[in-house]
């Protein structure tokens, strides 16, 4: 085993009868920072426990550096660790808190030990308030310390369980571009647990999209974005999700009463169900009809972000949802029409993507 | 308003009354020992008198004894809270967190140990005690001591350490610490409140203790009770003036203890339910 970073190999992890991790085979890459997101309950936060050694693995075996460290105790991992509830020490000082797990290292001379801590709180930002006590922060700078300090003593890897969880909005964008200033800056393994899927974009190099205890893909943000391997990942990602409409499989391609003319279809296509997905900012939408374009009522309207309408349609007797920012003064009950662009469509039968369109 | 205000005045004078009804035979012994043997047993009682130190000095010049059984007094019963609390601290900090199989079964019968009353078990501690030689030693009796105190010091401290959460533990876990920090430098500072008060309900207790010293201790183990169940009919009769300073010396310093550290001693008695967040 010479492969570097950290490598999954074939993890489960049981509680009683509830099988947390399930049978997980994954490696996330030296130097990378890979994002573990799902919704709550699929298991991205007993992986990382297992990696940080929290937890063991009921089966299988977990390589850090090429070192099997399954049954090796947490401290002797060289890891390092961010809750979403900092734990400090209140009663020393920001430099004091980074400071003190260094002192376990006797290898760091005096000298070198002050160097990181100034280094650290430089990246932190907090150089400035290094002689301030912990109580003295809000909860988004005393994460910012905790981050601080799990990553002074550039350990091979360090893990974030959901950092930002309990930060208020804008200090959480500031930490936010902390974790990236640091992921830049000193090159650690990093995996991050969110449910937040804008931190996964932000962050990540690669993201690990996960549900009841498997990993439905692993690709980089873009890909996953874009090319769903799965319709739970289409639904997952973005806001809103995919929307997908059933489709039939006929000798002139693929037919819905939804798609104005018959979508080619692939060479090989199984029985299964056949629906095809669009994101909902793919649609083309307009007051009159044009090419291509079917009918649709408006059932419902919010103004989302930056003028952006988030509109829900019924088209055919399904729902579709549609983000647009061209029809303002849009109400419901209007009728408009809406076109689901050839290029933006993917094909899924029984749920799995469907490669190598036509 | 006024009549609220007297109604307030007449509940906060019989609440002093009744704690000084209470208070009195304490009283009456603290007096007692700066009197004379004539003036403790006059009737109706000297309220005015002047005070002598002569029952302090004699009970410290010329009883024989008094000096070695105060210092066996202090130093039994510190050491053995000590110990009591310290390994009282482990265990509980083991059964909060590791949850061993039956940790609640382990945890009723050490609570039952408690409940046993000391003279059940007199007899084979004592045989014991005889027959291994440890019969007026002070470690083996210390030890006893400890023993002793440790099931109720588990069960208070188990309430504080499970209110701790164990995101400490594992942030320091996670982060590089040793157990040995994890458990003295991260969680210990957060029970201090329940260590204190374990620390003086047990110091009550061996303070207190006068069957097992009776019995498996001998002379060079006397503790105050002890001398003072003994001291008591020395001369005869009852021995007031020695019976007043010894019990005055006696109760000084749980007094003092319990003063300092009062609000421990409630948080404790609530078993660490009562607690910040953490």
């Amino acid at each position: 085993m010479s492969e570097t970073g950290i490598v999954i190999d074939g993890v489960t992890k049981r509680f009683g009868t509830f099988t947390a991790v399930d049978d997980l085979h994954i490696t996330f890459a030296d130097g990378e920072t890979a994002c573990l997101l799902g919704p709550s309950g699929c298991g991205k936060t007993t992986l990382m426990r297992m990696i940080a050694g929290l937890e063991t693995p009921s089966e299988g075996r977990i390589i850090i550096d090429g070192t099997d460290v399954t049954r090796m105790r947490p401290r002797r991992r060289n890891i390092g660790m961010v809750f979403q509830y900092p734990v400090m020490y209140p009663t020393l000082t920001v430099r004091e808190n980074i400071a003190l797990p260094l002192k376990r290292d006797a290898s760091l001379s005096a000298a070198e030990r002050a160097k990181r801590v100034d280094e650290v709180l430089e990246v932190i930002d907090m150089a400035g308030r290094a002689g301030a006590f912990i109580d003295e922060l809000d909860s988004g700078s005393r994460q910012k310390v905790a981050v601080g300090r799990s990553v002074a003593r550039q350990t091979k890897v360090v893990l974030f369980d959901e950092p930002t969880t309990n930060v208020e909005v804008n200090a959480k964008l500031t930490l936010i571009r902390t974790f990236k200033e640091i992921s830049r800056r000193l090159r650690q393994t990093a995996v991050y647990v969110t449910h937040d899927q804008t931190e996964a974009m932000t962050l990540a190099d690669k993201i690990a999209l996960m549900k009841d205890g498997r990993i439905i893909q692993y690709d980089s943000p873009a890909t996953l974005y874009r090319q769903p391997s799965t319709e739970f990942g289409g639904w997952f990602l973005g806001n809103p999700g995919m929307n997908f409409i059933p489709v039939t499989h006929t000798t002139r391609g693929l037919e819905s009463p939804l798609l104005a003319a018959p979508v080619p279809a692939p060479d090989r296509l199984g029985s299964g169900a056949l629906r095809v997905g669009i994101r909902p900012e793919q649609l083309q939408a307009g007051i009159e009809p044009f090419e291509g374009s079917v009918k649709a009522e408006v059932e419902d309207c919010i103004v989302g972000i930056a003028g952006q309408l988030l509109v829900r349609l019924k088209v055919a007797d399904e729902t579709v949802k549609l983000k647009t920012g061209k029809l303002p003064g849009l109400r419901n009950h209007d009728t408009i029409h809406v076109a689901f662009p050839n290029e933006h469509l993917q094909l899924f039968e029984d749920g799995n993507r469907v490669e190598e369109r036509g | 308003m006024i009549s609220d205000r007297i109604k307030n005045g007449a509940y906060y004078t019989l609440l002093w009354a009744v704690s000084l009804l209470f208070f009195t035979p304490v009283a009456w012994i603290i007096m007692s020992s700066f009197k004379t043997r004539e003036e403790i047993l006059a009737t109706p009682p000297t309220v005015i008198f002047t005070p002598t130190l002569d029952n302090y000095v004699e009970l410290f010049t010329e009883n024989q004894n008094f000096v070695q059984q105060l210092i066996n007094s202090v130093v039994m019963s510190l050491s053995a809270v000590v110990i009591a609390v310290l390994v009282s601290f482990l265990a509980a900090f083991c059964f909060s967190r590791f949850k061993p199989k039956g940790t609640n079964f382990l945890m009723f019968i050490l609570l039952s140990i408690r409940m046993l009353p000391g003279p059940a078990v007199i007899l084979p501690v004592f045989l014991m005690f005889a027959n291994f030689g440890w019969k007026d030693r002070h470690l083996p009796l210390v030890l006893f001591y400890a023993m002793f105190s440790i099931p109720f010091s588990v069960w208070i401290l188990k309430g504080f350490l499970d209110g701790v959460s164990v995101r400490f533990d594992e942030t320091g876990r996670a982060n590089g610490a040793s157990w040995f920090h994890i458990i003295f430098r991260v969680v210990l500072p957060q029970v201090k409140p329940g260590l204190i008060a374990a620390f003086i309900f047990n110091l009550i207790f061996v303070w207190n203790e006068f069957l097992f010293n009776f019995v498996i201790g001998g002379v060079q183990t006397q503790n105050i009770p002890y001398a003072l169940a003994v001291g008591t009919y020395s001369d005869g009769g009852l021995n007031w003036t020695f019976i007043a300073a010894l019990t005055s010396v006696y109760i000084l310093p749980p007094m003092a203890f319990i003063y300092l550290f009062q609000k421990y001693l409630l948080a404790g008695m609530t078993f660490g339910t009562v607690r910040g967040e953490v």
